[in-house]
């Protein structure tokens, strides 16, 4: 079987703190998955060692099928894949246009369809207005929708996204979802995480949840469905069920 | 604002403090301790000194000497506080009202409260004892009557600190807009510097040009008045005591010392009264940005958005532009970097920091001297004006990607070769170092009248010291970044290493620049001991020198690509505020 993501022992530490701890991934390709896991359980750690901003401590991760631990090898697999990173990339100094024409470029794409996908995901997400605008005087969430456009100009095969829901209106939300539907249709693979279950549920053919740096769920949707809700198996995975429903007494006087 | 709450603020100043104090690590822990009490010894000796000063000192000094004693000391501390200011304005953990105004406090609190603390600054601390030990020593010297000297430092204290504390809040409305704040801090760093260099300025370059005038004036004038005498200073310097209120202390003291307590009196009301209209308009400024009052036409972006609508086809932008003879990914990395160093002000201060340079170093250099130097100075003038181009860049070259910020985390994630991104940042700066070097290059030809071979040299040796330079700019960036934080220029948090690092960075730019200084070394020997002549030798070994460094440069890139390759994820920690 042909994985778009999988690792081997994947393990990050940061001192004392374990934050991603053995994590053996497998995402099959044309697959949208969903990665899952409550704050500080290593989602994000993940995603960046999987897109080589940050480099494991021990174990091997292997991305359209190279072994990504490799500096060469990783250099390569980035022709293929687009991110929008927990933090987001983008340079404080150019506008929205100059940003996604700097990153057509990067990525080797003729100039005519630079500016044709420009213009094409300016006017999607409703940036076309802020020409004059520089990156830094955006709100988080216009830097979102930016940083969203970055990671699908180049029509990668395979689309880490982190979180790419928050702080983006619903107008923009609903276009996204259509766009990562269409993505994946066409045989690319989503690797998402976010905290919002009904999105995930809606979007995901496949889920991992993630608690204190473990794997502690790995599934297809169906059989996520097949047992109950998502958030019902996201609160059992995670251990959210041992929580006794706490009493703040002094709320009620 | 209750006692409880103000002491929770005065803890949280204190925490805040704290935290950075024993986050910085040992060494930070150290240099910091030991800054402390350097700083607590100076403060005990300024409270001493002031003692002394006032009771031995100034009881025998002429009235005029004794005015020029404040002023220098009142200039000193001015230029001190506005540095303070500037950097209190930089700095990203204040207790602003956004931080504050949510939890129950009044915001006439929490203003008195930040006003308050604007005061906990070192120059204050230095300058209090001071005047305060002077009024002390003056008190025991001179009798009684010097006590209204006090409240004539603490009115001028309290104008000080309202006016500046009512300019930083203007300042800080101004810099909502991350855009405006970068130019403001760079407008108001300008300020400072050229207050800076001003005496500089004004004794090297314009005095010098008129001691003729003065002569004449002196030897038509009648004879010399006594020393001591207040006739001695400038009508216009005595008058500037009676209308500048901030001279009012030099001039309160002054008399106070002749047995005059009136301008003390006055001084005190006024400086007073001023303090009071500056604090009141400081607070409705404070109110304005509450309600958000500071804000722009709103029209405004409705007119853009009409425009950009009515525009139609996309245009062609600036990163669409064709790059010749290098690679689509240099071409696309370059224009990215010459875009955004274009509109960053960090590079506007570092070019108008090499222009004030240029003025006092050139100033003082050309006042002194009488006779045109010959050509074989002038070889190594020309030289050292190519090396005077790099000066004001050295923080931005030495640290290159501290300056991308968050922008380094679409670097590692672009599939683009390490040595490619070095190339281009190197590529980025080149038109920069290009532009100040020719024209500093003309300024010396038309004032030295160098000849052409001169000039050949000088432009190859700019090109071999700008390769020499990248290498090791490439080098240190990649082995010491440090982030600057967003909105800002200054190194957020440096660790006592990064401090270390830029001053090494400074000492290191001089051993740098000494190849360059080869070629016109060797034409002055070569001329000296009858073999070639120095232009043609200083071109020659300008060639070889642009040779070798090329090859240099080059061989260098694949290594430092690669290094730069393994610590790319180290550098994102480090520059973008993950760090944090």
């Amino acid at each position: 079987m042909s994985f778009a993501i999988e690792t081997k022992g994947l393990t990050r530490r940061f001192g004392n703190v374990c934050a991603v701890d053995t994590l053996d991934l497998q995402v099959e390709r044309g697959r949208f998955y969903g990665f899952l896991g409550p704050n500080g359980a290593g989602k994000s750690t993940t995603i960046k060692m999987l897109t080589g901003l940050l480099a494991p401590t021990s174990g091997t991760m292997t991305i359209l099928g190279e072994n990504v631990n490799d500096p060469a090898k990783a250099r390569e697999v980035k022709r293929h894949i687009g991110v929008v990173p927990e933090n987001l990339a983008l340079f404080d100094n150019l506008t929205a246009r100059e940003y996604l024409t700097f990153i057509g470029r990067m990525y080797l794409l003729p100039l005519p369809t630079v500016r044709e996908r420009c213009q094409e995901l300016l006017t999607m997400m409703n940036l076309e207005n802020e020409e004059k605008k520089l990156t830094m005087e955006y709100s988080h969430g216009m830097k979102k929708k930016l940083a969203l456009a970055a990671a699908l100009i180049p029509n990668p095969e395979l689309l880490f996204l982190d979180e790419p829901f928050e702080g983006v209106d619903a107008v923009a939300s609903r276009v996204l979802r259509d766009i990562l539907k269409r993505v994946v249709d066409r045989g690319a693979t989503v690797f998402l995480t976010s905290h919002v279950l009904e999105i995930v549920e809606k979007l995901c053919t496949d889920v991992g949840v993630i608690a204190k740096g473990k794997l502690v769920y790995q599934g297809s949707m169906q059989e996520v469905r097949a047992s109950g809700t998502l958030e019902e198996t996201f609160i059992k995975a995670v251990g959210g069920e041992d929580h006794a429903p706490q009493k703040l007494s002094w709320l009620e006087s | 604002m209750n006692w409880n709450q103000l002491k929770t603020i005065l803890w949280l100043r204190w925490r805040l403090s704290r935290n950075q104090f024993t986050r910085g690590g040992a060494l930070n822990a150290v240099l910091k301790t030991l800054g402390l009490i350097g700083g607590i010894m100076l403060v005990v000796a300024a409270g001493i000194g002031g003692v002394a000063a006032g009771a031995f000192g100034l009881p025998q000094a002429p009235p005029n000497i004794t005015i020029m004693i404040w002023d220098v000391m009142i200039g000193i501390f001015l230029f001190a506080w506005l540095i303070g200011v500037l950097v209190e304005i930089q700095r990203s953990e204040a207790i602003d009202l956004a931080r504050l105004l949510h939890l129950p406090v009044s915001l006439q609190g929490v203003f008195v409260m930040n006003y308050l603390a604007a005061h906990v600054t070192f120059s204050l601390m230095l300058f209090l004892p001071a005047t305060l030990g002077i009024c002390l020593g003056l008190l025991c010297s001179k009798g009684l009557v010097m006590i209204l000297l006090v409240p004539l430092v603490f009115s001028f204290i309290f104008m000080i600190t309202a006016w500046t504390y009512c300019l930083r809040g203007w300042l800080v409305t101004m810099m909502v807009n991350p855009r405006k704040r970068r130019n403001v801090i760079v407008i108001a760093t300008l300020v400072v510097v050229l207050l800076g260099q001003a005496p500089n300025l004004y004794i090297n370059v314009f005095m010098r040009h008129r001691p003729k005038a003065h002569q004449t004036t002196n030897n038509n004038s009648t004879p010399a008045q006594p020393a001591g005498n207040r006739e001695m200073l400038p009508p216009g310097y005595v008058a500037a005591h009676k209308y500048v209120p901030f001279l009012w202390l030099p001039k309160g003291a002054t008399a106070l010392m002749a047995g005059d307590a009136w301008p003390a009196v006055w001084g005190s009301l006024g400086a007073f009264l001023l303090g009071a209209a500056g604090l009141a308009r400081a607070y409705q400024t404070t109110l304005r940005f509450y309600r958000g009052q500071t804000e722009a036409t709103p029209g405004k972006p409705q007119v853009i958005a009409a425009t950009s609508a009515s525009a139609g086809a996309p245009r062609k932008n600036y990163l669409e532009k064709k790059v010749p003879f290098v690679t689509e990914e240099v071409a696309g990395l370059f224009l990215a970097f010459t875009r955004s160093l274009s509109r960053a002000p960090e590079i506007k201060m570092a070019l108008v920091t090499n222009v004030i340079v240029i003025v006092v170093v050139g100033g003082m250099v050309f006042s002194n001297t009488k006779n045109a130097p010959g050509p074989t100075i002038s070889l190594f003038i020309a030289t050292t004006a190519i090396a005077g181009t790099f000066f004001g860049l050295i923080q931005v070259l030495f640290n290159q990607f501290g300056y991308d910020r968050e922008g380094f985390r679409a670097l590692v994630l672009l599939p683009a070769a390490r040595r490619d991104v070095l190339f281009a940042k190197n590529l980025s700066f080149a038109p920069l170092v290009g532009i100040l070097g020719l024209v500093l290059l003309a300024l010396i030809t038309i004032l030295f009248h160098l000849s052409p071979l001169v000039l050949i040299a000088c432009c190859l040796q700019l090109v071999a010291m700008f390769l020499l330079i990248s290498i090791a700019t490439n080098f240190f960036s990649i082995l010491t970044p440090y982030r600057i934080a967003s909105g800002s220029m200054k190194a957020a948090k440096p660790p006592a290493k990064v401090i270390l690092m830029i001053i090494l960075t400074q000492v290191l730019f001089p051993v740098l620049a000494l190849p360059i200084f080869i070629p016109p070394t060797l034409g002055f020997v070569s001329e000296k001991l009858g073999w070639l002549s120095a232009p043609i030798v200083d071109v020659l070994l300008s060639l070889l020198l642009l040779a070798l460094a090329a090859t240099l440069y080059r061989l260098s890139l694949g290594s430092l690509g690669r290094f730069l390759e393994k610590r790319e994820k180290d550098i994102l920690l480090i520059v973008s505020h993950e760090a944090e």
